[in-house]
């Protein structure tokens, strides 16, 4: 589809442009005077996003390493908060939590994810109205969801009352109030959020996959389900990192889930690096410490997003060789 | 055209020329986190009495909890204009003046003669090197009881436990009669709390030396060793099922009697009230257990702070505001709203829209007061500056929800962490 | 092209069918608690549990969170605040998803050393979560003078939005040949014509894809919200946790859970009248 809409605008374009290159006042000032605003704009937008992220990440760095409380205070102290914080029982907690919870949430969204893109491209009936269910939870705010689920989870009048009351009284699914499964609630909430996403973009990668891959397939004989493992699953790489990226930035700011679903309870058995960085500079009113927690929550994310970028780049540059 | 814009430019003069005279228009802004239910409804009444004595009131609650207002607040004092007042309570208003200036409100207060109808204790609190820059709206005690009528019934008893001992006993009973002896949400300062009544019922001079001041030889004592036994048994009778649950959602449990005791701020019987249950015929209010004879009152106290500004109305809006708060009438309103008490005590709770534990309550508070056993509560944030409280809560809220901690690890680890903190 | 991997009938019933039914309900089940729950009153709530059926249909709870609900003073319900959540997340959205086209226009066909750092730079901003950066955005606002005025939700969300646009719309774009920019450049257009005439046609679907997601994320964003705006300008999910936030009293949960519904309708209509073009969108730009 791409490829057809970009042949017939392609054609169009040099027509228009030789139309319009006739010499004219307007043509020296109006175009170029339009050509400089539109190149100074596009400096200032990438200028604009390159400045915040820098900023706002040194600034929170410079903050981390002073004993600010209640307001910011630039005078320097050193990594104190860091090693006082690496030794704080509720930030080796979270950080524990944000790995189980992490990598639970992502595997678990990718996985149903692609399964349930792969049983929609099926030429099922009620494709739209399926799809349509699958995706409406990504348009609800995470307080509502958390909310909600909170209400689901409760041992005493959510699923486990319910099974229960209908007769099986040994049923058990009281993980919400259970230290060690609490933060495996967290990962059904947030995956029931946003499965739906991933399924759309892997739905996506499926319809657009070459169609000659298929009758490739079909020609050798191979069965519907080598066909997806052996061909299509490969093939849909580049949409995997996509799915990825959205489900990890997702698991690192997950803040207000947490806080509707469980308050970081029972006791702190949920708590996530980002309820301390809240708890920290916000409630408890220190500042330096709560950016210290931000900085090295953001540090070990470098160790995944820097080979992403690796990735970007290679791609980029395979492009432009096969372009 | 000339000619209307002279004209325009004369009315603008004439009219600015006269407002030169004109006296300040006195408004004020208040920020607080109290935007609904009772709580917003009291901060209205408060409104209406502002408006009244003369003075423009422009209430912008902050939706959330108090750490959301508190952003705020932040964000404003950064942005250079704080609001002219705004609601704040125990230690922070300490650690908040530090960073913005306040206003002096000693020559109020003495025109009022406030300071004689307020518990020294309460006065401390809301006074900054000697200096009042603070005005408490209201007092909550924390240390209540309450009993399921029903549950009690079961078990045949009729009033209240007033030691641990005889708590335990009756907790005992409701077990063996199938009732959860003790509802409980789980929430993290709830956790706190219960932590904080039960060293209060061992030993309130304990619990001053301890959580007021932090002394590590108390903290390591055997009153909170004895503490963290009690609360030990009963986090016992809690139901497992509760954790991360308001309060509130076992009110109507424990009313039918499938709960025995509630432990809570006194707040909770203006929640009772709403929800159509009666004093006396579905519950019984009163202190909770204490092991020591003299009243003890834990208290937790709302108070409205107020930042210096150069606007002369907001500058007369204050002082409007800061008599009205000292005023009787609003005592009366604010706490009949939110099942608070008074904090003047020349205040008669004579009023049928008073509860009997309001009255309850306030006698308790007067007691305490003469016997000297008024201490801060440390859920609420009264007794330390959030951040110890919150390393304090930490260990706590953990401790309540883990079985397997022993009372002697906990009592380890609440003291480490107040070495760690301090 | 699914014809070929289409399973048989057999499984398509045994299978397919029950798992995607399955999961639907998944899916559907806590949206079925919330509708109900909007529909019985607050004694029925509070005196049996959160979950069931309505014993009477409340509508009140609806005109309640619609126009009565008091909070602050005002009687109003949560009808002013979505008008200004709609004020403050239509032009944000507008502005975040046309500086991201810009942004990813630049660094995905126009070759200079940097463009790729640049890229992973603004990539980066998609994980910086929302605490780090509450006060530097109060000192920044200070700075600029826009302490709380409407405006200044409006510029938080434009530049926060600002890193998952231009994602979206390098990535999209990344796929356009070379070889048509190299042909137009021959022909004499310029930076501007080449955006206006090649890259803003072809952009649809993936500017559909980013408005979706901003407008999304704009209007359900919470703590920026009650921290930066005031009185009457806040925005709807200020206005949501005035009636969830409450220590001393119960909640009224009918209401709760009327006023979040009217709240989420307007994603939920973007989400179910937006998904096919959401899809399209995706198709067309997140392969390779």
């Amino acid at each position: 589809m791409l490829a057809s809409q970009i042949e017939r605008r392609a054609v169009r374009v040099p027509e228009q442009a030789r139309a319009r290159r006739s010499p004219s006042w307007r043509h020296f000032w109006g175009v170029t005077a339009v050509e400089q605003i539109a190149k100074l704009v596009a400096v200032l937008t990438l200028a604009v996003a390159v400045l915040y992220v820098v900023g706002f990440t040194l600034w929170t760095t410079w903050i981390s390493f002073t004993d600010s409380t209640l307001l910011p205070d630039y005078t320097l102290v050193g990594i104190k908060h860091y090693t006082r914080l690496l030794q704080t029982r509720i930030w080796q907690v979270a950080y524990v939590n944000l790995l189980i919870y992490g990598i639970g949430f992502m595997v678990f969204a990718s996985a149903i994810g692609l399964l349930l893109a792969i049983l929609i491209d099926q030429k099922v009936r009620a494709e739209n109205l399926l799809r349509t269910i699958y995706l409406y939870p990504m348009a609800l705010s995470f307080v509502v969801t958390g909310t909600v689920w909170g209400w689901l989870l409760n041992p005493g009048i959510g699923i486990q009352g319910f099974v229960r009351g209908l007769g099986w009284t040994a049923f058990r699914f009281d993980w919400l109030v259970d230290r060690d499964m609490a933060i495996y609630t967290v990962v059904i909430a947030a995956a029931w959020q946003a499965t739906g996403f991933a399924m759309a973009l892997f739905l996506a990668g499926l319809r657009s996959l070459d169609a000659d891959l298929y009758k490739a397939a079909q020609i050798d004989g191979a069965s519907p389900l080598r066909m997806y493992l052996r061909i299509m699953v490969p093939a849909m790489w580049p949409i995997t990192i996509a799915v990825l990226v959205i489900l990890l930035q997702f698991a690192i700011k997950t803040y207000e889930l947490v806080r509707a679903l469980t308050a970081g309870g029972p006791g702190i058995a949920t708590t996530l690096p980002t309820t301390v960085v809240y708890d920290y500079m916000f409630q408890r009113g220190l500042m330096g410490a709560g950016s210290a927690a931000a900085v090295m929550l953001l540090l070990s994310l470098l160790v995944i997003v820097v080979p992403y970028a690796f990735y970007q780049r290679l791609s980029a540059r395979r492009l432009t060789r096969h372009g | 055209m000339l000619n209307k814009s002279l004209l325009v430019i004369g009315v603008a003069c004439a009219i600015g020329g006269t407002s030169a005279y004109v006296e300040a228009e006195p408004r004020i802004s208040v920020i607080s986190q109290w935007s609904a239910g009772a709580e917003g409804d009291a901060m209205n009444a408060f409104g209406d009495l502002v408006t009244k004595a003369g003075a423009k009131w422009e209430h912008n609650p902050v939706s959330g909890f108090t750490t959301d207002m508190m952003n705020k607040l932040r964000a404003d004092i950064i942005a250079g204009k704080p609001p002219a007042a705004s609601q704040l309570k125990g230690p922070e208003i300490q650690a908040w003046s530090q960073i913005a200036p306040t206003v002096n409100l000693d020559a109020l207060v003495a025109a009022a003669g406030y300071e004689k109808v307020i518990s020294p204790e309460l006065a401390r609190l809301h006074k900054v090197q000697g200096h009042w820059v603070a005005l408490p709206l209201q007092v909550h005690r924390i240390n209540t009881l309450y009993a399921s009528k029903k549950a009690m019934d079961k078990i045949g008893a009729t009033t209240l436990p007033k030691t641990w001992d005889e708590f335990n006993a009756m907790a005992k009973k409701m077990a063996a009669a199938g009732i959860t002896p003790v509802a409980h949400g789980g929430i993290a300062w709830a956790d706190t709390m219960y932590f904080d009544l039960s060293l209060i019922g061992v030993s309130p001079d304990a619990y001053r030396r301890a959580i007021m001041n932090l002394d590590d030889k108390a903290l390591r004592g055997p009153e909170v060793l004895a503490a963290f036994k009690q609360l030990r048994q009963m986090t016992g009778w809690m139901s497992p099922a509760n954790a991360g649950q308001h309060w509130s959602v076992f009110l109507p449990a424990l009313m039918k009697g499938e709960y025995g005791f509630l432990m809570m701020g006194g707040w909770a019987s203006g929640v009772l009230k709403k929800g159509k249950f009666e004093e006396g015929k579905d519950y019984l209010c009163g202190a909770t257990p204490s092991n020591v004879a003299k009243p003890v009152f834990d208290l937790n106290a709302d108070g409205l702070i107020f930042w210096e500004t150069k606007n002369p109305d907001l500058q007369a809006g204050q002082k409007i505001t800061a008599q009205v708060a000292m005023g009787k009438e609003f005592n009366r309103v604010f706490t009949q709203i939110n099942g608070s008490i008074p904090v003047r005590t020349d205040v008669e709770l004579t009023d049928p829209a008073y509860q009997d534990c309001q009255r309850d309550a306030a006698a308790n508070l007067a007691g305490a007061v003469a016997a000297n056993q008024v201490v801060l509560s440390l859920a609420h944030n009264m007794a330390q500056n959030n951040a110890i409280t919150a390393a304090l809560r930490d260990v706590l809220t953990e401790y309540v929800h883990n079985n397997s901690i022993s009372p002697e690890e906990g009592q380890k680890r609440l003291a480490d962490a107040a070495a760690a903190a301090r | 092209m699914a014809e070929a991997a289409a399973l048989s009938r057999a499984s398509r019933y045994g299978f397919v069918y029950p798992v995607l039914i399955g999961f639907a309900v998944f899916f559907l089940v806590p949206m079925v608690v919330v509708v109900l729950n909007s529909l019985r009153s607050f004694e029925e709530i509070t005196q049996s549990s959160v979950l069931g059926l309505p014993r009477s249909f409340q509508w009140r709870n609806w005109t309640e969170a619609w126009s009565g609900y008091c909070m602050a003073g005002s009687c109003t319900g949560i009808r002013p605040y979505m008008w200004n959540s709609l004020v403050i997340a239509i032009p944000a959205t507008i502005v975040s998803t046309l500086i991201g086209a810009i942004n990813g226009y630049v660094l995905s066909l126009w070759r200079f050393r940097g463009a790729a750092t640049l890229f992973a730079i603004i990539t980066f901003g998609v994980f910086l979560p929302a605490q780090m950066k509450l006060v530097p955005w109060a000192i920044t606002l200070r700075n600029l003078d826009l302490s709380n005025t409407v405006g200044a939700l409006v510029l938080i969300h434009i530049v926060g939005g600002i890193s998952f646009t231009t994602l979206f719309c390098r990535n999209f774009y990344v796929n356009v040949p070379l070889d048509l920019i190299r042909a137009a450049r021959v022909d004499g257009a310029d930076f501007f014509q080449i955006f206006r005439r090649i890259i803003l046609p072809l952009s649809p679907p993936i500017l559909i894809v980013t408005v979706i997601w901003q407008f999304t994320n704009i209007w359900n964003e919470f703590l920026f919200g009650i921290t930066f705006s005031e009185g009457a300008n806040r925005p709807v999910t200020a206005a949501l946790m005035a009636l969830n936030a409450n220590v001393a009293q119960a909640r009224e949960y009918g209401i709760e859970s009327a006023a979040v519904l009217i709240a989420a309708i307007p994603t939920l209509l973007v989400y179910i009248f937006g998904g096919k073009y959401f899809l399209r969108g995706l198709a067309a730009g997140a392969v390779k």
